[in-house]
């Protein structure tokens, strides 16, 4: 099976379709489609001035969070599939919808710290280049 | 609307109504010298919808006459528009002011939710003793010379009389079911809890932008049809609802697992942890089903969850 991603947006003028805001969220949301995250959630985040810290709420559960830059030389792009095809080993297209440069991620009611998985998952990208760099 | 009730919605109003914050009288001089009586109550515990308000009403033990000139009693058998004026009276009358003293802890839906879903849960009646312990202190850090306390409860009072007792030695504390109907200093407390409570869902502006507003949702209480309408009929496939609800209410969380999108948190297991005893054989049979030895995952790359699975399946 091969995985194609088509990018019609390479000479799109839009810039902002690839820095767009994304949160990482401590829980499994069983949805997938357009929400409504400036109506929703940010009127709720509040940032402690002296920290940097982030502070919000979903479906009830308190949240801290950090906004958090992705790796230098990478970006993260968000691409769709018009179809999945029904026979499991096909060829796969996706198309690049937009991405985003940094995100905002949220653990639930605990700081942020060193310790996250998601920021010691970054940790990978240092080793990779040291071990597969030239 | 008279003008004291007009400035209680204004003032309401410019918080965010997603935070607690407090509202509160001057200290009446007299209340700083003379010893005094403060009643402590709660409005808006039951419902689903909008905050719940803890008030402290306080007065020289001399003045209580005051209270009852000014009408406190039961507040359960006052009307609406009853306590509306008796609040009103309390801070407007030259008797009343200059003697009584009160404070309103109104603390938003978003906290009680946020609090009841903690890591570790905070029960709503721990919020409730929290709030009535830092509104008797607020007092005395004030100036006002406290020396008798009446609460209102709705559990079992001699558990609450002890650590009251314990938090304030020198006060006499008087913890009653009923309390409100008994003395007329926790009625003048609940009068000022439900005047708050009231106006508080009378002003209530959604951040989510919904232009609706109390003749809507009606009261909070989950027996009130347009409540129960608007728990039915406002849902956000993810996010559940807007603020103005307590999401830790199983009306809402019942609501919500039949008609929105599932999220699931992090399980906390608050039960003693129990020890994994694997089987002897298990050490003898490090082969996958098909009998291929497999390699473990290296720790590092479990910590980080990072795993080389297909991102698209």
């Amino acid at each position: 099976m091969s995985i194609q991603v088509e990018n019609n947006l390479k000479k799109t003028d839009n810039k902002e379709i690839f820095q767009q805001k994304a949160h990482y969220m401590p829980c499994k949301i069983e949805s997938d489609g357009p929400i409504d995250v400036k109506k929703y959630f940010d009127p709720y985040v509040v940032k402690n001035k002296e920290t940097d810290e982030l502070s919000g709420t979903f479906r009830g559960h308190p949240l801290d969070g950090k906004e958090m830059n992705l790796p230098e030389g990478y970006t993260a792009i968000v691409v769709t599939e018009a179809k999945k095809p029904l026979a499991e080993d096909a060829d796969r297209r996706f198309q690049v919808a937009g991405g985003f440069k940094d995100l905002t991620y949220w653990n639930w009611d605990k700081k942020p710290s060193r310790n996250d998985s998601l920021i010691k998952a970054m940790d990978w990208i240092d080793i990779a280049e040291a071990i597969h760099g030239d | 609307m008279g003008s004291v009730l007009q400035d209680l919605q204004d003032f309401i109003k410019l918080r965010d109504n997603f935070r607690n914050f407090i509202n509160s009288s001057e200290v009446p001089s007299i209340c700083k010298t003379e010893p005094c009586m403060i009643g402590v109550d709660e409005a808006g515990r039951g419902p689903v919808l909008g905050p719940m308000v803890y008030g402290v009403a306080y007065c020289p033990l001399s003045q209580a006459n005051v209270l009852q000139n000014l009408g406190c009693a039961d507040s359960k058998a006052l009307t609406e528009i009853k306590r509306d004026e008796i609040f009103s009276n309390m801070l407007t009358e030259d008797n009343a002011f200059k003697n009584v003293g009160w404070i309103a802890d109104i603390i938003s839906p978003n906290y009680i939710s946020n609090s009841m879903y903690k890591r570790a849960k905070h029960s709503l009646n721990e919020v409730s003793m929290n709030s009535a312990i830092s509104l008797i202190k607020k007092a005395a850090e004030d100036g006002a010379n406290i020396a008798e306390v009446y609460v209102d409860t709705v559990g079992p009072p001699e558990k609450y009389q002890a650590k009251l007792s314990e938090i304030f030695p020198n006060y006499k504390i008087t913890v009653a079911k009923k309390a409100d109907s008994i003395y007329p200093i926790v009625s003048a407390a609940s009068i000022v809890a439900k005047v708050t409570r009231d106006h508080a869902l009378k002003v209530w502006q959604f951040l989510e932008g919904l232009e609706m507003d109390h003749t809507e949702f009606g009261s909070g209480y989950p027996g009130d049809p347009l409540t129960k309408k608007f728990i039915r009929e406002q849902i956000d496939n993810v996010f559940g609802y807007p603020l103005l609800v307590r999401f830790s209410w199983s009306t809402a969380e019942t609501m919500l697992l039949e008609k929105a999108a599932i999220c699931t948190f992090e399980d906390i297991d608050e039960s003693p942890k129990k020890i994994n005893m694997k089987s002897i054989s298990s050490f003898f049979a490090p082969k996958s089903e098909d009998g291929i030895k497999t390699r473990k995952r290296h720790k590092f790359f479990e910590e980080r969850y990072l795993s080389f699975d297909n991102a698209f399946e």
